[in-house]
């Protein structure tokens, strides 16, 4: 081709696949991570993947549904289950995970399709994930209450992961499929007409498009996301407890998406590295932890209410959400 | 010619007042017809009567032989009778290019799987659809703005793009209300051109709701007009330019 495109300066940090550096990157992490480091990179991964689910939900598709941790327990709980008693390996339990996180989204959307929105969308998507919990607790024949599910020794195609860092490249190999396939539909005519529905629903019916089925689509790809990231945090404990998924947790996920920026499928990843790293990091002085969180929360909402991707998007246009392909 | 839309004695009473009184008229395919009459004529209220925003207290529409009085708004647009509002309809967090890409949606050939793993088939897709957007802007001059985020554009701007994306829904019957209100000279002539063009060379029919006398004068193919809910004249330009009917009611000679 020898078109002139004057416009478009081809220098790398105008060029998205930088971001292809990222994982490059991270792969070198356990050459120089202790077992501890490791298990708070591998943590990250998992945080990674339920805030760009959550935010499918929450900022694509603008939808106050907060059964976020309901897929993110039903995932890791349909690993522990899978493995436990059907002796599955850990990549076939993956697959029951998301179909399960997918399922559980499906049934998730039928509220909001029947026309129950904002607060009362809220209420009942946080009673569904009290009514898990209480599931985890009550069916203790098979998930052992709180006592939590232990999980048999993890493979994954014959081989252990058991070590830190085995977890760490399964997992960072994971993430970037995920990552990749949720940013292929959100820069197609599937994003466009999730963000088209949250802006002004009747409009995007006008043009012929299925509302209802985009509705769907997003609560299911978004349960599916969340419920692999269950895999990979029962994985990583490698015994599921019901107090993982209580109401705390669905603020901690909130926060995540709410810092990282609504809508934005970077900020997802942000707003899950920082607030898994920070407050980890602010463990070691007491009470700081909680102090952070609240800080960095109000701080953000406050002065970037679009995240801290804002930031980055003043800086380069390559943090912009584009929802097109040239 | 075929009837593309035909009214049959439609009338709309609200509480009593009479916004239509038994019009009749049909559109044929791939004509512009412009619908005028002063403030107050029932423009509008025809408007939402066809696109089932409004139900007729009483006639028949017929839109390619099939009844549509009665059906919902959705409906209407399935059956491709497509309209722009006064105020807009743009998706205010999208740039001019995706608002019009969503006009594109349905006609973009590829599937969940497809679109999910990136093949070339739906990559491709989606490109084609990215430079049919671009040439749709060009055709008014809006190409200029396509990265530009909606809420930037001015009035007449927004309400050229919201043009576009309709017409990149490829519809039948294309229902423009008062497209040519608010925009400079030579954007409005730009305008009665791209319509003129619209129905002759694409082959969509237009429904026209004009003020600018000499805009429907030169761009439409038929007049039909409208005084206090009433049709009192329809034919060729020249007809109702002589239409002492049309001269005494809607121009204001005596």
């Amino acid at each position: 081709m020898n078109q002139e495109t004057p416009k478009v300066k081809s220098s790398l940090m105008q060029n998205a696949r930088i971001f292809y550096l990222v994982p490059l990157v991270a792969a070198l992490i356990p050459f120089f991570a202790n077992d501890y480091l490791q298990f708070m990179v591998n943590m990250i991964m998992v945080y990674v993947l339920v805030t760009v689910g959550f935010n499918l939900v929450i900022g694509n598709l603008g939808q106050l549904a907060f059964a976020n941790t309901a897929f993110f327990g039903i995932g890791a709980y349909m690993t522990a289950i899978l493995m436990n008693y059907a002796g599955f390996t850990f990549e076939i339990a993956l697959v029951g995970a998301a179909i399960s996180g997918g399922l559980a989204g499906l049934l998730a959307s039928i509220t909001a399709l029947r026309g129950i929105r904002l607060y009362y969308l809220a209420i009942i998507t946080l009673a569904f994930g009290e009514l898990m919990r209480w599931v985890y607790i009550h069916a203790e024949s098979v998930t052992r209450g709180t006592d939590g599910l232990p999980l048999p020794d993890v493979t994954v195609f014959g081989m252990s992961m058991h070590s830190e860092t085995a977890k760490f490249y399964v997992f960072l190999v994971i993430t970037v499929l995920v990552v990749k396939g949720t940013s292929n539909l959100l820069k197609s005519r599937v994003g466009r007409a999730i963000l088209a529905i949250r802006d002004n629903e009747l409009t995007t019916a006008s043009l012929g498009i299925s509302t209802a089925n985009y509705i769907i689509l997003t609560f299911v790809w978004s349960g599916s996301v969340v419920g692999v990231a269950g895999a990979m945090f029962a994985a990583s404990t490698e015994r599921v407890f019901p107090e993982s998924f209580g109401l705390t947790e669905v603020i901690v996920h909130f926060a995540m998406v709410m810092v990282g920026g609504a809508g934005s499928l970077i900020g997802s990843i942000i707003g899950g590295v920082v607030l898994t790293a920070l407050p980890e990091y602010f463990r070691q002085f007491p009470g700081m932890e909680e102090l952070f969180f609240g800080v960095i929360i109000i701080a953000v909402l406050l002065f970037l209410p679009k995240g801290l991707v804002s930031l980055l998007a003043k800086v380069s246009p390559l943090f912009r959400e584009r929802y097109y392909r040239e | 010619m075929s009837d593309l839309l035909k009214l049959a004695g439609v009338s709309v009473h609200f509480s009593g007042l009479k916004a239509l009184t038994e019009v009749s008229f049909d559109a044929h395919a791939g004509e512009v017809l412009a619908l005028i009459g002063p403030n107050g004529a029932g423009k509008t209220t025809l408007f939402n009567v066809i696109s089932g925003y409004v139900q007729p207290t009483a006639g028949e529409i017929h839109f390619k032989g099939e009844p549509i009085q009665g059906l919902t708004p959705h409906e209407v647009s399935a059956k491709g009778v497509r309209r722009t509002f006064q105020n807009g309809g743009l998706f205010g967090d999208m740039t001019v290019l995706e608002n019009v890409l969503t006009g594109l949606h349905v006609q973009i050939d590829s599937n969940f799987f497809g679109l999910l793993l990136g093949t070339r088939k739906a990559d491709e897709a989606e490109r084609a659809a990215a430079a049919r957007a671009r040439r749709l802007l060009a055709l008014m001059d809006m190409d200029g703005f396509a990265d530009q985020q909606v809420k930037s554009l001015s009035g007449g701007q927004q309400r050229m793009v919201e043009i576009v994306r309709t017409i990149a829904t490829e519809p039948p019957l294309l229902l423009l209300d008062e497209p040519a209100v608010g925009l400079s000279p030579p954007m409005r002539a730009r305008m009665m051109e791209v319509i003129k063009r619209l129905a002759g060379e694409e082959g969509i029919s237009i429904l026209l709701i004009e003020h600018a006398i000499d805009l429907v004068m030169a761009g439409s193919d038929r007049i039909v007009v409208l005084n206090s809910g009433q049709k009192i004249a329809e034919g060729k330009p020249n007809e109702i330019r002589e239409n002492r009917e049309v001269l005494e009611a809607y121009l204001g000679y005596a």
